[in-house]
């Protein structure tokens, strides 16, 4: 049974939704029940997964693998490390709570949870696949259930509801409307979401080709390209930055970052959530998998291109969070900029940085999937994001703005939560190879508070406008699980880190090793307690070394 | 050259299914005449028993491996001709199904729709056989001769007038291309089958009668510049003709193209390669811009069939055993996304009378099973995983990228998100949108199991390509000889840290 954990985290979704495709859509508990009960399916089994996971031994773990195409050199290799581990977590803990927090959707409730149930189990297919084929099919799966979760049930922005032309008509669907940023219909978000990322999916696909191609292997499995396949000059330059860039525009980076957060402030409240939690993770992800794995020396050589670019990413997209008047915009570029918290993690190429960006991965998921979570339940109520014409809101919903603010603190990275275990390794493990980032960096938290204080300074406190006098609390149990849920796992593993670490440690040490080549030193960052009995023992390390280069 | 005929028992084996097809058009014929008070439904159900049968004795023909060559190596039953045939003969019936309703709009003649149909399919079947220059051209008139009065069969519409029209016109005059290229390849080499010509010296006259020959085919498949046709066809002819068109003969065409290019002219791929690989460039990009502009869905997918010949170039282009395989395994994939979009367009007009994109406009309200099934033959063309297009392309990608074809793969990538920019804009139709009128549309039963074979052939081809992969393989065992120009096999593998 356990060897199949994987096969039935990544399958329960998908016969949740095959499941729902036969159920009326009047019966509305029972495809509630459907799209819970299989949710509750993939994320027990991965919960499982987490703790089974055996980090002393590392490398991947859980592996199966089902011949698919022999002509093409393709099967279903499926395998975990302990840096798919934790996102396959994430994944399950977001999905859970997305159900619930779309418990009360009305409109066509059932293709709804069909499209992300898919939606999620293409992300999670990422992150357990072992095969270039199958990672790119996940990976292009995930776009198509993102239009129809964003056209069908997303909603326009304030400005462009209003907007007329110059007659005084609306024009909403008129071609010019659509290249002003100010204001987006949820057509063009969706279109723009889909058409950026399959350009830059396509261009991944060219690198993944030509890594085929040249290796000369006939074959997709990774693992096999990681050992045997051996690039380098300019071919291997060209095919990382054909993976690089074609991965990171979902990550977002910053110059390709524009359709994320119009994304995210057109989708549903749960859509977002995935999105932001665990979509955008896609990118460094694949990276870390397809670039990290295949082309190490590349990736030594070329991946200061991503300490350059994430200055960018945290500057630019705290400074929009900061001057953004929807609720939902502001949680959208706080994303675009933390992901560059992610991207000084993994440039610096140390142990302790790239376990660092690997953990801020999780704990941004439930981090911003808190937060998008309360802004889509304030915008459920208020039928507003703008945040001017919000406030005061804490009297009506304490439950909520507790919770809010819980969240906020998160995102900043209070200690006692898993995002500040993140940053201060991120911030450590990076300092000797690029101190002015970390200044950024540093920089950058203080531009988050300010951020997410206005935030919440705007929409709780301060003088509640009259017509929101009705708005509700979330009582009921499945309103507030799936936020309890959320911060229970943010602020456990913020106190008690020390299995989620030990697990990352492990996926990251060998990779590293073999980009650097440079045995890992056993110290560990003194901030964090629980880690000062290295569960990963230096000899570990030491051998996995050994093991990669005598081969 | 010396042409005698004997026909022995075992040769006539050989065209055992096109000998019954024959007889059976010649029943469904008299009963038509016989029987005055015999209903169209009938007869369409007749005719599919026939084509069924022939199916039969080709998956026989197929399993214990019946090949052999007729007529002096004029007609050959091979893997591959036994291949197209069966995507020629899955092709008729899923169009008689979507005939059946449709019918009753022709004023007269209904009996004779579905015999002019097989009579069609019977004409390219021989066409997946054609071996020589003088079958091909016999072979490609055959089976064009049925669809210039299919075309034109709404006899009442000028639309459908103009379509027959023009396709008429330049059919006739794409035929005398064909007639002028084979004259002067006989002139220069003296040889009629393919497989002689191999190795012929490239003179003037055999290269511009290749180009002519090319033309001409060219036409059939629809392929930049020899598409002009093709808009205006498909958008006035009957819907179900459409369809037919829109699959089967560039199914046979392609048939043709390979033995020709593969068999006949294979010593000279360095030269044709490049002529493909502009053809190929030019139909993707082309089709695929002007299919923004369409407002008719009709015509959008004669666009988009344009661009998705293009693609198929792609596998011609690269020339080997594997391209030819992607080619098989691409056009099974685009039959069943093809005829099962026609299938949902066909509810679609059955219910609404109209073919225009905008009156999909909340199809999902209105028809939540309708509006999936489009979703997924549309996005089965674009090539999303994991419907069968995507594999389909991926093929053919893949054995483009064996042979260095780097541009033409740059631009085959880059038109896979322009065409999902159309595609989508007919989702946002069907899912976004609010429906002006929300009664619900009602199915016909044929067209429903139209929709349910396409669905299970796009997903199940998607999932597990396997044995359909295994299937195109084993049917060009005959080229796999071939060997790419591209000798630049990479440097040798060095294991890491070795």
């Amino acid at each position: 049974m356990a060897e199949y954990t994987l096969l039935i985290i990544l399958f329960a979704p998908f016969l949740g939704a095959l499941a729902l495709i036969f159920v009326s859509n009047r019966q509305v508990s029972l495809v509630r029940g459907i799209a819970a009960g299989s949710a509750f399916v993939s994320l027990a089994a991965s919960v499982y997964l987490f703790y089974a996971y055996d980090s002393v031994k590392g490398g991947f773990q859980f592996i199966q693998r089902i011949e698919w195409s022999r002509q093409l050199g393709i099967s279903l290799h499926l395998g975990v490390d302990g840096i798919g581990t934790p996102l396959v977590l994430a994944s399950g803990i977001l999905l859970f709570a997305g159900i619930f927090v779309s418990w009360h959707i009305k409109d066509r409730m059932k293709e709804f949870y069909i499209w992300i149930l898919i939606l999620a189990a293409a992300t999670i297919g990422v992150f357990m696949s072992l095969d270039l084929f199958f990672l790119y099919f996940f990976y292009e799966m995930s776009v198509i259930p993102m239009y129809l979760l964003l056209g069908m049930w997303g909603s326009h922005t304030k400005k462009y509801l209003e907007m007329t032309d110059p007659e005084g008509l609306k024009q909403r669907d008129s071609v010019g409307f659509i290249f002003n940023f100010a204001a987006n219909s949820k057509e063009y978000a969706a279109m723009k979401l889909v058409l950026f990322l399959s350009a830059f999916a396509v261009a991944a696909l060219m690198g993944i080709l030509l890594i085929y191609k040249f290796s000369g292997l006939n074959t997709f499995d990774i693992l096999i390209l990681r050992e045997k396949a051996h690039f380098s000059g300019p071919l291997a330059t060209l095919i990382w930055l054909l993976i690089f860039f074609g991965f990171a525009s979902i990550a977002p980076i910053w110059p390709l970052h524009s359709w994320s957060p119009v994304g995210h402030a057109a989708a549903p409240a749960a859509t977002s959530m995935l999105h932001a939690g665990v979509l955008m993770k896609l990118g460094h992800f694949s990276i870390i998998r397809v670039a990290f794995e295949i082309l190490p020396e590349t990736t030594r050589e070329l991946m200061p291109i991503a300490a350059v670019l994430c200055i960018f990413s945290i500057i630019y997209g705290g400074l929009v969070a900061y001057y953004a008047k929807d609720t939902k915009y502001v949680i959208g570029y706080s994303s675009s900029s933390h992901m560059g918290y992610v991207f000084l993690g993994m440039a610096a190429l140390d142990y302790i940085s790239l376990s660092g960006a690997v953990i801020y991965m999780f704990a941004h998921a439930m981090a911003t999937g808190m937060l998008f979570a309360m802004a889509g339940w304030v915008y459920d109520q208020t039928h507003t994001r703008d945040i001017p014409s919000l406030g005061g809101l804490s009297n009506r919903m304490p439950f909520i703005s507790a919770a809010f603010v819980i969240g906020c603190m998160a995102s900043i990275g209070m200690p006692g939560t898993v995002n500040f275990i993140a940053e201060v390794m991120i911030i450590v493990g990076s300092w000797n190879k690029y101190p002015f980032q970390v200044v950024v960096a540093v920089l950058g938290i203080v531009l988050t508070m300010a951020y997410l204080f206005k935030m919440m300074r705007g929409l709780f406190y301060g003088s509640m406008a009259e017509k929101y006098s009705h708005s509700h609390d979330a009582v009921a149990v499945v309103d507030r699980m799936p936020l309890l849920i959320m911060i229970t796992v943010s602020i456990s593993f913020g106190i008690f880190p020390g299995h989620l670490y030990s697990v990352v440690r492990s996926g990251v040490d060998p990779l590293i090793a073999r980009i650097t080549k440079v045995v890992p030193v056993a110290e560990l960052p003194m901030n964090i307690p629980q880690a000062s009995s290295p569960t990963v023992p230096v000899s570990t390390s030491r051998e996995a070394i050994a093991k990669v280069t005598s081969r | 050259m010396t042409f005698s005929l004997t026909l022995s028992a075992s040769d006539l084996l050989l065209l055992l299914p096109e000998l019954f097809l024959t007889l059976w058009l010649c029943v469904v014929l008299a009963v038509d005449f016989s029987f005055k008070r015999i209903v169209q439904e009938q007869l369409a159900y007749l005719t599919i028993f026939g084509v069924l049968v022939t199916l039969a004795c080709l998956a026989w023909f197929d399993v214990t491996g019946i090949t052999g060559t007729l007529f002096g190596k004029m007609f050959v039953v091979d893997r591959m001709a036994i291949f197209f045939k069966v995507m020629i003969l899955v092709a008729t019936i899923l169009v008689i199904l979507l005939s059946i309703d449709y019918v009753h709009r022709f004023s007269l003649f209904r009996g004779e729709y579905y015999f002019l149909v097989a009579m069609s399919a019977l004409g390219m079947m021989f066409m997946a056989s054609a071996n020589d220059l003088l079958s091909l051209f016999v072979t490609l008139e055959f089976a064009t001769f049925g669809f210039y009065v299919l075309v034109s069969y709404l006899r009442d519409d000028m639309a459908s007038n103009e379509a027959g029209l023009k396709f008429f016109i330049l059919g006739v005059f794409a035929a005398g291309l064909l007639a002028y290229g084979i004259s002067l390849v006989y002139g220069e080499t003296g040889k009629l089958v393919f497989s002689d010509m191999t190795g012929a010296n490239p003179t003037t006259g055999l290269v511009i009668g290749f180009l002519l020959i090319f033309a001409a085919l060219g036409f059939k498949i629809g392929a930049v510049p020899f598409h002009s046709w093709i808009p205006d066809t498909y958008h006035g002819a009957p819907t179900p003709v459409t369809a037919f068109l829109s699959i089967a003969p560039k199914v046979a065409a392609f048939a043709i193209l390979l033995r020709l290019f593969l068999v006949a002219l294979a010593t000279f791929k360095p030269a044709w390669a490049l002529l493909i690989v502009a053809a190929s460039i030019l139909s993707m990009t082309y089709g695929n811009i002007v299919a923004i502009a369409q407002r008719n869905i009709k015509r959008l997918l004669a666009y988009s069939g344009i661009a998705q010949v293009g693609n198929v170039l792609i596998g011609l282009a690269a020339g080997t055993k594997m391209g030819t395989d992607s080619i098989l395994f691409y056009l099974l994939t685009y039959l069943f996304a093809n005829l099962g979009a026609f299938a949902v367009i066909m509810a679609i007009s059955n219910s609404l009378g109209s073919d225009e994109i905008d009156d999909y406009r909340g199809l999902n309200r209105r028809s939540p099973f309708l509006a999936f099934a489009m979703l997924i033959f549309l996005l089965s063309l674009a090539g999303v995983p994991p419907l069968a297009g995507f594999i389909g392309k991926l093929y053919i990608f893949v054995a483009a990228i064996k042979e260095g074809l780097y541009i033409l793969i740059t631009v085959g990538l880059v038109n896979i998100v322009v065409s999902m920019y159309y595609y989508l804009i007919v989702v946002k139709k069907m899912y976004i949108n609010e429906p002006l009128d929300s009664s619900p549309i009602k199915t016909s039963g044929p067209l429903r199991a139209v929709i349910y074979v396409g669905l299970a052939g796009t997903l199940v081809i998607g999932i597990y390509p396997q044995p359909f992969l295994d299937w195109a393989v084993a049917a060009t065992l005959m080229f796999s000889n071939l060997v790419g120009p591209a000798a630049s096999i990479p440097p040798p593998v060095t294991p890491f840290g070795g």
